[in-house]
């Protein structure tokens, strides 16, 4: 009976503990954020269906550390020849008219201590899928990848290692194929 | 419900079983002698386990917007830096510069490397001006009699009281200091067509109106020349501190520089003055002179010069037999050999405010052929333009608004109620004159009296240009959209002096950038001589930033002065002067902080450690050991020093090399109308000297007395020996044919070897060219977010600078000599701060970058504590939006000036230098992207591009072709205590002294 007793309170207490140290560790984690945005944007329409390449309108990736959101005349290349209309292509009309701002929600945040560069990746050919997630089959955008350190460095370690100084400077020499050269380094992202 | 047996009921006694087994206290606080699993206790057990959930998943983080620009802009990435050409506003010297913006918002100052004139470099106050631009006491728009109004509002109150049209002849005056913007004196022009009654008055606060005033007596144009030191093999300067803050420092760096050669053809350079100076402190031969010798000392100079190159119109000097009785007899021997040794390729400056020692300064030039020729150390043909400051103008200016004769005074970028010796009594004149106007950015000391504020933008907001040396041009275009309701000086003159309604030109709304534009067109563009049409060459020179466009050349004539009416005034004077013995003098000077006190509202120079002193938040009085022995001062001791014209309390410096006769004291301190940060920050002493015959003087007779009590200083360096050993290493030209090339003693190697990427970060630091000027630590300060902690916590020595200049003494007299050695974090290879880290938070890169992560550390400091070096810093306090730290990092405005790059580090972690590893990556990513490898010199880190000398170079040690890599491989390299076995990746080149230390 006590025995019982004591074995069921160690796995409350198991469960619990477990429970505490799983939130501990995932505090700032937030996989399946799916926050609703000011305008019902979906990927599933535009980058699935018709195919538009992420980079049209993310130009910003391919030379910058943030990806960007494109800013609403992206949208109305389009936009302002197509006749479809819906309650979210009303709202963006609506704020190009007024010259306001859209102040989408972001959905990837990484902590200020962290230094990703979008450009960096993107011209050594990580697709945008590998840490973004099938986005072609989102309708509102989710965080699909854990984005912590550690699923960062499953990459790194993997896909790129830190060179010898001779693969190095060889791999430097070949003109014309930018080196994949992920770096394990703390300064490769903290600084 | 029946109650459950206890456990002591249930189970048998006797048997062992008597003690429950577990003993639990539980949350609900109820003590029992068993387990009594009642269905309340595992509920609340289960709410203890929920709640810790809810501790941990339940933090939420604050959701973040990302709101893009509404129509894309090519221009600008986010992200992405762009840079712009625009030209220095931070002193007189007009540098070039190209400023990084993110954002839309300038953030990082650096030298325009394609400017022939300062390739490059920039200064402490310049980098530091970024910082200006984002001061909160910056006025928010035009004020008129204290009430905030609109432009249009304020212009009609304006161009009401400024009256009628071209009859009208009454005084309008413009007091400002040196203009050198050609587009800025065509407006000026413009406006004296409209009103021809204007004049302008020229007010600089630390003038060179005497050297002009010379220049018109001996060669007819009063003009300053063209310095170029780098053409000089001997360089004599009588007190003028022109690697620090004398005219053009950053040029003047780097021609310097050019001439510390370590061979044959390396120059020699003499300075003669009374307090140290940074420039001072880098001579070979570094004289004591007080204020009034060092007329005698000119002359003394040129008897000898005479006597070597037997010229016979000199005789009568010899006869004065003024070189025995000369301070420094010997010294200023050994001095005229020298120069007489390079004729046509040396150099006697002097900043000197006596016209006398001026026109016997231009006589020795003169005779040593030092002038004229396109290829000559002097060029009075194209002259400097950056100091054309009338000292006669402000108390003309004085008596004439008395006297009710000035019928409007506008006041653009002058202070003089603040900086000028008869301040007081032009407060008191401004209340005589009908309108007056400012163009300041605050209700500073002199705008706080005037009826209309009509503030100016920053430079970083304006349009302009400069020609800073004759045919030098140089181009400021806007790094931001103006952040207050502020307009240009110059297009509010252009609007009061447009057309009135109904004449011709009128209803034309005045552009200071079409204005600027159009006046290229017509004045400069013509003399470019090029192909190219003017839109194009616009661009262009936009872009580049500077452009030499030929002019014509300034008629003189040969020295023509009255120099032996000059020999004979000063030879009374001193005769005079030997009469009075025991007396102390005063000398005023600029450091390289407070300059002349336009910044004194900048924390990032407020707390930069003096070069000389050491000091920070504030000015002392400098006095001589033995004076200061004599006097029964120490460092700290509270003095009263009193002139004819004033009086000031300050705590008094014992200084080695100070002129025992001399004290000296920095102006640009004291004010009170700066803004927050600055009030009541040291004392202000131009009111101690005085306008004599229409000349600045710098100097006065004072007395000293103990005022009986003492103050606390802000020192950032306390310790001042390197205790025997090899810190600072130096050696003489000589024994360098003898060194041996660096030969690194390789310890026992106890750790096991590091995986080594492509790249070894190191960096040189050549203590021969380093002349202090700290332009490097405020460049890292704003590269890399440094946050200004205050003199509380800089006595407490927690100041937060990643790089230092220490200086040490090598003995305390008037002979006393100085080096200067930038440390920062040594990168060590087999690091100590590495291996006691308890969560390894700092460890070597593969990259050779000793690196520290933020988000690791705990704050033990155990790192800092094992560091040889003391290059750590700890961040004590949260020194963002704290208001016990009110400076930039405090304010929302100030904050946008942070390098988005770079962590702003919160309390309880350690940082320091990363060897800007923010643009190492950047470097690396670039390459990448446009598909090449990393070249030699892509990178270079904040300190190495601010530097003027080019005393820093960073680099790629494993590439044996890298410019470091060949200067640590030198005979002058060495690495500080490396007999430690830390193995450092920086290295230093050592100082060249002219004779072996005793």
């Amino acid at each position: 009976m006590r025995l019982r007793g004591i074995v069921f309170g160690f796995v409350v207490l198991g469960a619990g503990g477990g429970l505490l140290a799983r939130g501990a560790t995932r505090i700032g984690v937030h996989q399946g954020y799916a926050p609703e945005q000011p305008i019902a944007f979906p990927h599933k329409v535009h980058a699935g269906d018709n195919k538009i390449a992420c980079l049209y309108c993310h130009s910003a990736a391919r030379t910058s550390r943030h990806a960007g959101i494109p800013s609403a005349s992206v949208c109305m290349n389009c936009h302002a020849l197509l006749e479809k209309q819906t309650t979210a292509i009303q709202r963006l009309k609506e704020a190009v008219q007024q010259e306001r701002p859209i102040a989408w929600t972001k959905v990837h945040n990484l902590p200020d201590f962290v230094y990703f560069n979008h450009s960096q990746h993107v011209v050594s050919g990580v697709a945008c899928q590998r840490c973004h997630g099938a986005v072609e089959q989102m309708d509102r955008i989710e965080q699909a990848a854990p984005l912590t350190m550690g699923w960062c460095l499953g990459c790194h370690r993997a896909e790129a290692h830190v060179p010898t100084s001779t693969f190095a400077r060889v791999a430097a020499n070949v003109r014309g194929r930018p080196t994949p050269f992920a770096g394990e380094d703390c300064t490769s992202c903290h600084y | 419900m029946s109650r459950r047996p206890t456990c002591d009921e249930a189970m048998p006694r006797g048997d062992g079983h008597d003690a429950p087994l577990v003993q639990i206290g539980l949350p609900t606080g109820a003590r029992s002698t068993g387990f009594e699993a009642t269905r309340r206790d595992v509920l609340s057990l289960m709410g203890f386990s929920l709640g810790a959930i809810g501790l941990g998943a339940g933090c939420r983080a604050p959701v973040q917007h990302a709101v893009p620009l509404p129509s894309a802009s090519t221009e600008m990435v986010p992200g992405v830096p762009n840079l712009y050409a625009t030209t220095c506003g931070g002193c007189g010297a007009s540098c070039g510069l190209v400023v990084k913006q993110r954002d839309g918002r300038p953030i990082k100052i650096e030298g325009n490397e394609a400017s022939p004139l300062t390739g490059g470099g920039t200064c402490a106050a310049g980098q530091a001006s970024v910082l200006s631009l984002y001061d909160d006491a910056r006025l928010r728009g035009p004020v008129w009699l204290g009430n905030a109004v609109s432009w249009s509002e304020i212009d009609r109150h304006i161009t009401t009281m400024l009256g009628g049209g071209g009859s009208d002849r009454r005084a309008i005056v413009l007091l400002s200091p040196t203009i050198n913007s050609p587009s800025t004196r065509a407006v000026l022009a413009d406006f004296r067509t409209r009103f021809p009654g204007f004049r302008h008055v020229v007010h600089d606060p630390m003038s060179l109106a005497a050297l002009r005033e010379a220049n018109r007596l001996a060669f007819g144009a009063a003009v300053v020349p063209h310095f170029h030191f780098d053409r000089a093999r001997v360089v004599v300067a009588l007190e003028a501190d022109f690697l620090g803050t004398w005219l053009a420092p950053v040029e003047f760096s780097r021609q310097w520089a050019r001439r510390r050669t370590a061979d044959g053809t390396r120059g020699f350079h003499v300075q003669c003055e009374a307090g140290l100076s940074v420039t001072g402190s880098n001579a070979d031969l570094r004289l004591a002179v007080a204020p009034s010798e060092l007329g005698t000392v000119a002359v003394a100079l040129l008897a000898a010069v005479a006597r070597r190159v037997n010229d016979a119109g000199l005789a009568a000097l010899n006869a004065t037999g003024l070189g025995q009785t000369a301070p420094h007899a010997a010294a200023i021997d050994r001095v005229a050999d020298a120069l007489a040794r390079h004729r046509g390729e040396s150099l006697v400056v002097t900043g000197s405010d006596d016209v006398a020692t001026q026109l016997v300064v231009g006589k020795l030039n003169a005779l040593l052929g030092n002038i004229g020729g396109a290829d000559g150390p002097i060029d009075l043909a194209r002259p400097s333009l950056q100091a054309q400051g009338d000292d006669a103008g402000v108390p003309a200016l004085i008596d004439d608004m008395n006297r009710g004769a000035v019928s409007a005074l506008i006041i653009w970028g002058a202070n003089p109620v603040y900086d000028h010796p008869d301040g007081l009594a032009f407060r008191k004149a401004l209340g005589r004159v009908p309108l007056t106007i400012s163009f300041a950015d605050r209700r500073d000391e002199t705008s706080a009296h005037v009826h209309a504020l009509c503030p100016d933008h920053h430079f970083l907001e304006s349009w302009g240009d400069a020609e800073p040396v004759s045919g030098h041009f140089s181009l400021a275009q806007p790094l931001i959209a103006p952040l207050h309701d502020t307009r240009a000086g110059a297009e509010s003159l252009l609007a009061w002096a447009a057309p009135a309604a109904g004449a011709a030109g009128a209803g034309k709304p005045a552009d200071h950038r079409l204005y600027l534009r159009d006046f290229w067109r017509r004045a400069l563009y013509p003399r470019a001589a090029t192909a190219a049409g003017f839109d194009d060459f616009w661009e262009r020179t936009l872009e580049r930033g500077v452009v030499e466009l030929p002019g014509p050349a300034v008629q003189t004539h040969a020295f023509a002065g009255d120099w032996q009416g000059a020999v004979r005034d000063i030879v009374t004077r001193a005769s005079r002067a030997g009469t009075d013995h025991g007396g102390y003098e005063l000398a005023l000077h600029e450091t390289v902080g407070a300059r002349d006190g336009r910044h004194a509202n900048n924390p990032w120079l407020l707390e930069l450690p003096d070069p000389i002193t050491r000091l920070t938040w504030g000015n002392v009085a400098s006095i001589a050991p033995a004076t200061a022995a004599a006097l029964g001062v120490a460092t700290g001791d509270v003095v009263t020093l009193t002139t004819e014209t004033g009086k000031l309390e300050l705590p008094a410096f014992v200084q080695p090399g100070q002129d025992r006769r001399t004290i000296s004291v920095a102006v640009g301190y004291g004010r009170w109308a700066a803004g927050k940060a600055g009030d009541g920050i040291g004392a202000n002493v131009y009111p101690l000297a005085r306008v004599e015959n229409g000349v600045r003087r710098y100097a006065a007779r004072v007395n000293v007395a103990k005022a009986g009590r003492r103050a606390r200083l802000a020192p950032a360096q306390t310790h001042f020996s390197m205790e025997g050993r090899d810190i600072v290493q130096s050696l003489t030209l000589a024994s360098l044919e003898h060194e041996h090339e660096h030969e690194h003693e390789e310890l026992p190697n106890l750790w096991r070897e590091r995986l080594h990427g492509a790249h070894a970060w190191g960096m040189s630091i050549d203590l021969d060219a380093c002349t202090g000027c700290s332009a490097c630590v405020v460049a890292c300060q704003s590269e890399n977010n440094v946050p200004v902690v205050g003199a509380e916590q800089v006595r407490k020595s927690r100041i937060m600078h990643w790089l230092r200049i220490d200086r040490y003494f090598d003995g305390d007299g008037e002979d006393a000599t100085t080096v200067h050695q930038p440390m920062m974090c040594q990168h060590c290879q087999h690091a100590p701060c590495e291996t006691v880290c308890p969560v390894l938070a700092t460890t070597t890169s593969s990259e050779g970058i000793n690196q520290q992560v933020y988000n690791r550390c705990i704050g033990t400091r155990y790192c800092a504590n094992n560091c040889p070096y003391k290059v750590r810093r700890f961040n004590w306090h949260n020194y963002t939006a704290n208001d016990d730290f009110p400076y930039n990092m405090t304010s929302p405005l100030g904050r946008l000036v942070l390098n988005p790059d770079v962590t702003v580090r919160s309390r309880g972690v350690m940082e320091k230098c990363n060897l800007c590893v923010q643009r190492v990556q950047l470097g690396k990513n670039q390459a990448l992207l446009q598909r090449r490898p990393l070249a030699d010199g892509d990178v270079a880190t904040a300190c190495q591009q601010a530097c003027p000398t080019g005393a820093i170079v960073f680099g790629d040690l494993a590439d044996a072709g890298s410019r470091v890599s060949k200067l640590l491989a030198g005979r002058r390299a060495y690495r500080v205590l490396d007999d430690l076995g830390t193995r450092p990746n920086v290295g230093y080149l050592k100082k060249i002294e002219l004779k072996e230390k005793a």
